[in-house]
């Protein structure tokens, strides 16, 4: 037999690869029939270019293998279906659809928002590459009256000692606040700006980076300073400011120092506990001040210098702790008594520490939170998850029952038991995924405004992965969990009731729905009333007789000594305008962001002290904060005066004093910030009046017990002048008070404030988490309330005959209605003995924040509990009214 | 709507099938329907208008046997539906009934 003649090989393999397996063999037979006629007829060359030409005019969609493979060995098919009919149930149930994909859409949004917030409080200060070895040094310092006082910071030497003495310690910065400074080439612009000084190994010891300079030698020359990238260009404008000069208000020989820019870095990250604009080189304190070295090298006493050791991996933190004590001890003065204890706090639990150090500026602590709020808004993610979650639990049992003829068709069709709950966990998941992606949308486009409102840089990008993962995880097992439910319901009837439609919506399935409405309105509940009582709390401190005037009252902050001096002239001048009521001269004020001088008290009754705040002040004083005066008179003038002082009433209790006036009590000491100072000899006073108690620090703290002495004491110098005002423009009288100030003193720009938006800002952080709360509580009643209406809907409809029966037999409208709305109000009033006992513990520990809290009881709580049964009732009366509204024609006639 | 959906193309390749009743298979209805209507027909057109005319369930199809010329490939019968049979016959009355109603002056053109 000859050979057969084979046509191309390469056409005809890739017709192979291509054509549909199903048509391959014969399609292929008559290509190579054809083929062999035409070799025998026409020749092969002519007979392989019509091949060629028939395999490629064969390249059409009808006969190219399908991608996903023809033989349906597995069941993707049935993976479709679910799809399919999961898209159809949504189509086919609009509201409950559009209910069910919002309710999740929200409670899914809340939480990753809630979960970014908590990433974002819990990386502080993770972003340094040695975070998880760097400590702080703690200082418990234990006072004369017993208590013990905190301290974030130490003595100077103690780090430098401990860094040399020390081998596990392998680095060491120490950082120190100075308050502030004033800096600018333009007079006409100048500003103070919060400084800290710096060890010069600041930038290799933390990871703060730097845009210009190098980290090495930044902060190693005297006179360098460091300047963030907005103060660089609030000084310097755009561009380079590396090596350029600024004039700063110190004065050195008579003349002003200019500092040289020696870096510029990137502003600090939000997520850090430092937060710093401004740093000067330690070196710069040797030149301005002779003795520095020697107070530096030799101070064993003073708590002004916050200190970060590095230690070397696996060290002994307890031994070093220890032997850091035993340093401090055997250093420290012979004629001082030693009563510290030491502790080295871990870097990344700076930020949520539960005690509240003390500590030498803000800037060592900012935005400081406390675990307990964490673990709120932690909590707080999870039950609006739960409560979106139980919603849609409820809404999905609802809706599954009513596909009981469908389950009953399926079933009699030989459909497995699994199938069905698969094809209901599909719907979840299809459910599920939709709100998911809607939610991740509402999350980007919220963030801005959320950023701007908690003042953070949350993104959902910067999430690790660990974290992105966690979260989705979470959702998704919570949401599949909740789908388990309706489907093992819905599946578990028998046929014969499924295809008789006479499944009952009561028995198990509807009480279990019911405890979970409970559940969502005992969470409701508990966060009404929690806001409530947060507002009423945030009302309260806002409210609250303070004991002083503090409305319409300018502060001016004394930064130049010009002002300071003659402070006689400079009140006259001041109080020239016609606005200016009155005016004083103090060295505190109250909301004070200094810190207070304390000056430890002594009297005949009291012999160990008790620690007050120190003011003093001039004759008008009293005056302008209109300060009660209770007894005797006030400080007059301040030199004639300089022995004398006045007392608040508590200072009176604690110094056990009867009869105060004309008695003599004596300060041994005085302690600034975190400096004791033993005065060089006690000062001795006579009390000549009483004064009524007053706030002077936040509400948070108790109230302390004041002292007012003359100005000029040995404790301290003038710092503020108040004014009193009274005008319609503040802006022209503003610009009045910025003439007066130019005029008294030409160098240094006039610093005021609003004291009452002093008071304001102690609770900006209170009122910003009572914003939160409301929001968050509206959101879960929105969600309760969806639920509700959802599940009413659904008794109404089933209920459709029996409405009609009762409406031919006479029932009214209203006997209708409350006939519905009962059963479910039954459930918001058991919901409110569940949540309210909750809420009031969970209130009470809250409030214990604050030495002064609105007292709270019955009636708020009342107050939360009938909000929520209105707001219910308005939801079930409105499908109740409708469904009795209708008429009985239309549900009866249907048979 | 349409009541039999039957391309032109699709319509010659069910009437030959027809014609060939028992013989008829890809190579030979190509064949056939080349020297009846003096065209050419690819492969790729006709087993395409095959396909389609399966899924529209107008004809159906049997392996046959595997011969030599074939290299041992199998011969696909196709044969016509009942359903295909309506078609065709819906296709031609149309046709039919178009035709009848054409009247006789409108063909009958003379040009002078």
């Amino acid at each position: 037999m000859k050979k057969p003649v084979a046509p191309p090989k390469l056409f005809h393999r890739f017709f192979r690869w291509y054509c549909h397996p199903r048509m391959l063999n014969h399609i292929e037979g008559d290509l190579l029939e054809d083929y062999g006629v035409r070799v025998a007829k026409k020749g092969k060359w002519i007979a392989d270019l019509r091949f060629v030409l028939d395999v490629l005019l064969l390249l059409r969609p009808e006969i190219i293998r399908p991608l996903e493979g023809y033989k349906n060995l597995n069941t993707y098919g049935m993976y479709k279906n679910y799809f399919k009919i999961s898209f159809r149930q949504l189509a086919k149930n609009k509201t409950f659809a559009a209910i069910n994909i919002s309710v999740l859409t929200l409670g899914f949004s809340c939480f990753i928002l809630l979960a970014l917030y908590l990433h974002d409080e819990l990386s502080f200060d993770r972003f340094h590459a040695d975070a998880e070895k760097i400590y702080r040094i703690i200082q418990h310092e234990q006072q004369e009256n017993g208590t013990i006082r905190s301290v974030s910071s130490v003595a100077p030497a103690l780090g430098k000692e401990a860094r040399e003495q020390f081998q596990e310690i392998e680095d060491m910065c120490r950082l120190s606040a100075f308050g502030r400074v004033t800096l600018g080439n333009d007079p006409q612009t100048r500003t103070h700006e919060r400084a800290l000084s710096a060890d010069p190994n600041f930038f290799t010891f933390f990871n703060f980076p730097l845009i210009e300079g190098d980290p090495k030698s930044v902060l190693q020359n005297s006179d360098a300073i460091v300047i963030s990238e907005s103060i660089k260009e609030k000084y310097f404008g755009e561009g380079p400011a590396l090596g350029k000069q600024i004039w700063s208000g110190y004065m050195r020989q008579g003349k002003p120092v200019y500092l040289t820019v020696g870096g510029v870095m990137k502003d600090f990250p939000k997520n850090s506990h430092l937060q710093i604009s401004l740093l000067f080189s330690d070196a710069t304190w040797n030149v301005q001040y002779n003795d520095y070295a020697q107070y530096v090298n030799t101070d064993w006493v003073d708590t002004e210098y916050t200190t970060y050791l590095k230690l070397k991996p696996q060290s002994d933190v307890a031994l070093l702790t220890s032997k850091i004590k035993n340093l401090v001890k055997s250093n420290y003065p012979t004629d001082r008594e030693f009563k510290s204890n030491f502790e080295l706090q871990p870097l990344q639990e700076i930020h949520t520490e539960t005690e509240q150090f003390q500590s030498a500026a803000d800037e060592f602590n900012a935005h400081n939170i406390k675990p307990f709020y964490l673990y709120t808004f932690a909590a707080l993610g999870i039950i609006l998850l739960l409560t979106a979650c139980l919603n849609y639990m409820n809404l999905a049992t609802a809706v599954a029952i009513k596909r009981t003829r469908e389950i009953g068709t399926r079933k009699t069709l030989g459909a497995p038991r699994f199938q069905m709950v698969t094809q209901f966990i599909t719907d979840s998941i299809v459910l599920l995924l939709l709100s998911l992606i809607i939610a991740i949308a509402i999350v980007y486009a919220v963030l801005p405004f959320v950023n701007v409102f908690a003042s953070k840089e949350l993104s959902i990008t910067t999430l690790p992965v660990e974290w992105m993962v966690g979260v989705l995880l979470i959702i998704f097992i919570v949401g599949i969990l909740s789908a388990q439910y309706p489907a093992f319901i819905a599946t578990r009837v028998s046929i014969v009731d499924a295809l008789k439609r006479e499944v009952k919506l009561g028995g198990t399935s509807l009480s279990v729905r019911k405890a979970l409405l409970v559940a969502q309105f005992a969470i409701s509940i508990m966060m009404v009333a929690s806001t409530l009582v947060i507002y009423q709390q945030l009302n309260y401190l806002r409210e609250k007789d303070l004991g002083f005037n503090h409305e319409n009252m300018v502060v001016i902050d004394v930064n130049s000594r010009n002002l300071r001096r003659n402070f006689e002239t400079v009140k006259t001048e001041f109080s020239k305008p016609t606005e200016v009521l009155g005016i004083t001269a103090s060295t505190r004020v109250p909301g004070e962001w200094k810190s207070f001088p304390i000056a430890t008290t002594k009297s005949s009754e009291n012999i160990n002290g008790s620690e007050m705040i120190f003011v003093g002040i001039d004759n008008d004083f009293l005056e302008t904060y209109q300060i009660k005066l209770l007894a005797g008179r006030t400080i007059n003038d301040p030199v004639a005066d300089s022995l004398k002082i006045v007392l608040t009433q508590l200072a009176v209790e604690q110094l056990g004093l009867t009869d105060p006036i004309g008695q003599t009590i004596e300060i041994p000491k005085v302690r600034y910030g975190e400096r004791m100072e033993e005065l060089e000899q006690p000062f001795r006073v006579e009390i000549i009046g009483v004064v009524e108690d007053f706030h002077f620090e936040s509400l948070r703290a108790n109230m302390m017990p004041v002292i007012f002495g003359a100005l000029n004491t040995s404790i301290q110098v003038i710092d503020y002048y108040t004014l009193k005002i009274k005008t319609n423009d503040w802006a022209q009288t503003i610009e009045t008070l910025k003439t007066i100030n130019n005029k008294i003193d030409p160098n240094t720009p006039l610093e005021y404030t609003f004291l009452d938006s002093r008071f304001e800002e102690l609770y900006v952080t209170d009122a910003r988490r009572g914003q939160i709360f409301l929001t968050l509580s509206i959101i879960v009643v929105v969600i309760a309330c969806l639920g509700l209406f959802a599940l009413v809907s659904y008794s109404v409809e089933s209920r459709m005959k029996e409405i009609g029966v009762r409406k031919v037999m006479g029932a009214s409208v209203n006997s209708i209605v409350s006939l519905i709305s009962k059963e479910f109000l039954i459930l918001v009033v058991i919901a409110g003995v569940v949540g309210l006992p909750i809420a009031w513990f969970f209130m009470r520990s809250w409030l214990h924040e604050f030495a002064y809290r609105v007292p709270f009881g019955v009636s708020v709580f009342a107050l939360a509990s009938l909000l929520t049964l209105f707001i219910a009732f308005v939801t079930i009366g409105l499908r109740a009214a409708r469904a009795a509204r209708m008429n009985p024609v239309n549900s009866l006639r249907s048979e | 709507m349409k009541k039999y959906q039957l391309g032109e193309f699709e319509e010659i390749v069910m009437l030959t099938i027809a014609i060939l009743y028992k013989e008829a298979y890809g190579v030979a209805i190509k064949n056939e329907i080349e020297s009846r209507l003096k065209r050419n027909v690819s492969m790729g057109a006709m087993h395409t208008a095959l396909v389609r005319l399966e899924d529209k369930g107008y004809i159906r199809s049997h392996d046959g046997e595997p011969t030599e010329e074939r290299m041992g490939r199998p011969k696909k019968y196709f044969q016509v539906t009942a359903l295909g049979k309506r078609a065709m016959e819906y296709s031609r009355e149309t046709r039919n009934a178009l035709w009848g109603a054409i009247p006789d002056i409108s063909l009958n053109v003379k040009f002078s």
